[in-house]
């Protein structure tokens, strides 16, 4: 199979009842040279024109890290004519010991009208068994949505910052959670976002010796990048939720209060700048300012702690990468369920 | 195992988050600091460790060693190490800012003043880098320089620490030569240093793979009913090398295959598939069953030598097609040596679990490829149907590769296509490399930061090191009698060892499995 010629194409059209036997075709005396992986069934979803190609190119790259069956679709649910196209093809790269190339199949659909009502059909017979299901939800997403897809997905993923109505949206996340029993794993890339600096900014705290400066917090100051006020949400919410903190009302969006454990007020002011989604972060704990910030390349943080008579002994970070591909990845990489991620959301729910 | 488990729920902000807590601000001190482990996985291992962010910003590194240098010259000779060595590419940034963080000490080994101006050293660091007086002290020196380093150390009061500080010591290994040497060193150490402040460092136990195999038997439902006497035929154990004894002949030449490997690496690995299930993932209770399967195998006496171990020496051969020189040649060895560059053993477990089991180890250098794993080897299908004593037919044998291509393969039997019926094995094969893009730590690393943590789950305590040495002795022992020893045998380099090693097993009706 000449691979480097597949790597971005949709590959070979296929008849949908012959999706497997095509499949095996498609191995059929190659296992020498490559091998065929699979940890999970990874399926993405959306509704924007010209998705199917762009999701391909991001599957190619997500899959160097994560072999899966790949189920990419583009629907267009305006569309008056009910159709569905379908192509497989391979996505394969040389292993890291460098002997093999290891290959992930992907399955492409292009769904014409009656997307939703058609998606579980499509995706429930094209599943790879006995692998777990994560279905990746680009966009908006539908009122109702099909509770029979909910059985099968272990891991929804989906972008809160690209929601117009974020309250509208996380009802129906929520809808789907319990319709799953709570078995599903939410996942919120806005929230893998935050990880790093979560990280970042928790390590201050790991020594017993710091433990009591979470109770002396006053005030939290986060610089975030325009169009990600929800992500800074996000942040806060995790503080809020982690420190026990109750929010006030307050008549500025960019100036946040809550009520600390023992009666305390902490004020968070959010400022809007250039940089990267969450740019910088202060915290003022008595006379310590904890300092999470973006090192001028990028993908570093430079965390500090300052107090009056310490030298601040900096050091630098991962910031992770905030593209589609390193925060898919991240959440691959994972695992497990977000328990704070709901806590957080609940905390700062009203202001989201 | 238990990572800082007390810290990560005093934290709220650690709660959901996937890294683990970073260690404690401390001072790690490296004795041996120009030597080549500080080179090629300390300071490579330290330097990853920084670079995703798990060190805590108060950190200081210093590099103790008899040479005259500079914290500037130490910095550069450390930068060209991790340049050489580390796993991932050095990075400017993070370099910069890691370098500030490695500080030179020159003094003898043996020096009382040197001691002292470390105290000053670290008392200094401590209100300068933040240290908080946590001292971690790792001897990366030959181990003729145990004594005197801990003897200082204790002397200048490093050995404890202040009030809410530690100080803990890693030892490298050799433990000792022998049970009475290994009880003298524990002496020494523990008359410096608690047990409890001590980790034996042994980097086969910081291997993914190793650590795996607890998960792979206690976290899968389908492995522990058959892991008994009951379904398991016998058990191997392989560690090969295809290099020689390169730079190390002045060492191995004392030790053999036997101290070098056997005693440290592969009764580990025996103590990990074969251990019972803990009651929690506690260091000591881990540790704890693991002396048991020590404390359980059954010792060899001397008379028993030659019938369950044989010894050989590489002679020339040669490995992927270049010839190499026999042992006897290599520079260092003496032309006359008996030790041995391969060891194959036959041991048995003596407990409930593993009656009856045999356990097959061999290890030995300039073998064909370099490979280590276990092989657990499961009883064959009842002689009816398909398995009839006229028809041979291969067990099911499950493989877990320590190194390299870390993974785990299952061999099973499978109809070949066809109107007749006809069996073959087939091999369902995990790869770590092919099903995770993202690559494990290095060993010394997960140490590294356990040790910086408190956590001695992957540290040998000290009964396990004496158990291990007296299982060891008898053997030493027989070999080297004046009458009678067992004899030693001879393989030519690029082979699987001499045929007396295949006779162990022939022995028994069985054969090594085929790598």
């Amino acid at each position: 199979m000449p691979a480097a010629a597949e790597i971005y194409s949709l590959g070979a059209p296929v008849e949908i009842g012959s999706i497997e036997k095509e499949l095996k075709k498609l191995w059929q005396g190659r296992e020498g040279a490559m091998t065929r992986a699979s940890l999970m069934n990874l399926a993405v979803y959306s509704e924007e024109a010209g998705s199917l190609n762009k999701n391909t190119q991001l599957m190619a790259k997500i899959a160097e890290n994560h072999a899966c069956r790949a189920i990419v679709i583009e629907a267009d649910c305006r569309s008056e004519e009910n159709r569905v196209g379908a192509w497989i093809s391979a996505h394969c790269h040389v292993s890291r010991t460098g002997k093999k190339q290891v290959c992930s199949e992907q399955i492409s659909f292009l769904l014409k009208g009656g997307c939703t009502t058609q998606l579980p059909s499509i995706i429930l017979s094209n599943l790879d068994s006995d692998l777990p299901f994560y279905l990746w939800w680009q966009g908006e997403l539908h009122d109702p949505m099909d509770a029979q897809l909910w059985e099968w997905v272990d891991r929804f993923i989906y972008d809160s910052h690209d929601w117009k109505d974020f309250p509208a949206q996380m009802a129906l996340v929520e809808t789907a959670h319990r319709e799953a029993k709570q078995r599903l794993v939410l996942c919120d890339l806005n929230w893998t976002r935050v990880d790093h600096v979560r990280f970042a900014l928790a390590q201050f705290f790991d020594h017993p010796a710091s433990h009591h400066r979470l109770a002396k917090i006053s005030k939290v100051r986060i610089d975030f990048a325009p169009a990600f006020r929800s992500t800074a949400f996000l942040f806060t919410g995790w503080l809020g939720a982690q420190l026990d903190w109750q929010p006030e009302k307050t008549s500025s969006p960019d100036k946040l209060r809550f009520t600390g454990r023992a009666g305390r007020t902490v004020e968070v002011e959010l400022r809007e700048r250039e940089g990267q989604p969450i740019h910088e972060i202060a915290l003022t704990a008595g006379d310590a300012e904890f300092l999470v910030t973006h090192a001028e390349c990028g993908d570093l943080l430079e965390v500090s702690r300052g107090k009056p008579g310490e030298n601040p002994i900096p050091q630098l970070m991962p910031a992770g990468k905030h593209d589609s591909v390193n925060l898919m990845s991240e959440e691959l990489m994972r695992g497990g369920p977000h328990h704070v991620y709901l806590r957080a959301v609940n905390c700062v729910r009203d202001l989201l | 195992m238990n990572r800082s488990a007390e810290q990560q729920q005093m934290n709220p902000l650690r709660e959901g988050l996937s890294t683990r807590a970073v260690p404690q601000p401390c001072a790690i001190v490296i004795f041996g600091a120009t030597g080549d482990l500080t080179h090629r996985k300390l300071i490579p291992a330290l330097y990853n460790l920084a670079a995703n962010g798990e060190l805590p910003p108060a950190v200081a590194i210093i590099g103790f060693a008899r040479r005259p240098k500079s914290d500037d010259d130490f910095r550069k000779e450390m930068e060209e190490a991790v340049r050489k060595f580390s796993r991932q590419a050095v990075r400017d940034e993070i370099w910069k800012t890691f370098s500030q963080s490695l500080f030179y000490h020159q003094s003898e080994f043996g020096a009382e003043a040197g001691y002292k101006s470390l105290v000053e050293r670290l008392e200094k660091t401590d209100n300068e880098r933040g240290t908080r007086g946590n001292r971690l002290f790792y001897f990366a020196a030959g181990p003729d320089q145990f004594e005197t380093i801990l003897k200082n150390l204790k002397a200048a009061g490093l050995n404890r620490a202040k009030q809410g500080s530690w100080a803990r010591v890693i030892i490298e290994k050799p433990f000792g030569t022998d049970l009475a040497s290994a009880r003298e060193l524990n002496r020494i150490v523990n008359h410096a240093f608690d047990e409890s402040q001590t980790y034996r460092i042994d980097h086969f136990l910081g291997k993914e793979t190793a650590q795996n195999i607890l998960v792979l038997r206690f976290a899968n439902a389908i492995f522990e009913p058959l892991w008994n006497t009951r379904y398991i035929d016998h058990l191997e154990i392989t560690a090969a090398e295809t290099l020689g004894v390169e730079a190390r002949a002045g060492y191995y030449e004392k030790a053999g295959a036997l101290r070098d490997m056997v005693q440290n690496h592969l009764l580990q690995l025996l103590c990990l598939v074969t251990m019972e299930a803990p009651t929690d993932l506690r260091a000591e209770s881990i540790r704890d069953e693991k002396v048991k399967v020590v404390r359980a195998l059954r010792r060899i006496i001397r008379s028993e030598v030659a019938k369950n171990v044989v010894r050989a020496q590489y002679t020339e051969g040669a490995i992927g097609g270049q010839p190499v020189p026999a042992y006897r040649q290599e520079k260092g060895v003496d032309p006359k040596s008996t030790t041995e560059t391969y060891v194959a053993l036959r041991i048995n477990i003596d407990n409930w679990r593993w009656a009856d089991v045999p356990v097959y180890m061999r290890v030995g250098k300039r073998l064909p490829k370099s490979a280590t794993e276990i092989s657990v080897h499961f009883k064959k299908a009842p002689a009816v149907l398909f398995n009839k004593e006229t028809v041979k037919i291969d067990q099911n044998v499950l493989v877990i590769r320590i190194q390299p291509d870390e993974g785990i393969s299952l061999r099973m039997l499978a109809k070949i296509p066809g109107t007749s019926l006809r069996i073959e094995p087939v091999k369902m094969d995990f790869h770590y490399g092919t099903s995770f893009g993202k690559p494990s730590p290095e060993a010394y690393e997960r140490l590294l930061l356990d040790a910086m943590s408190g956590d001695a789950t992957l540290f040998a305590r000290r009964d396990e090191v004496e158990e291990a040495w007296s299982f060891i002795d008898p053997i030493e022992e027989a070999w080297h009698e004046k009458k009678d020893a067992p004899e030693l045998y001879f393989y030519p380099a690029g082979s699987w060892g001499p045929e007396a090693a295949d006779d162990l097993l022939a022995r028994d009706g069985r054969a090594w499995r085929r790598l």
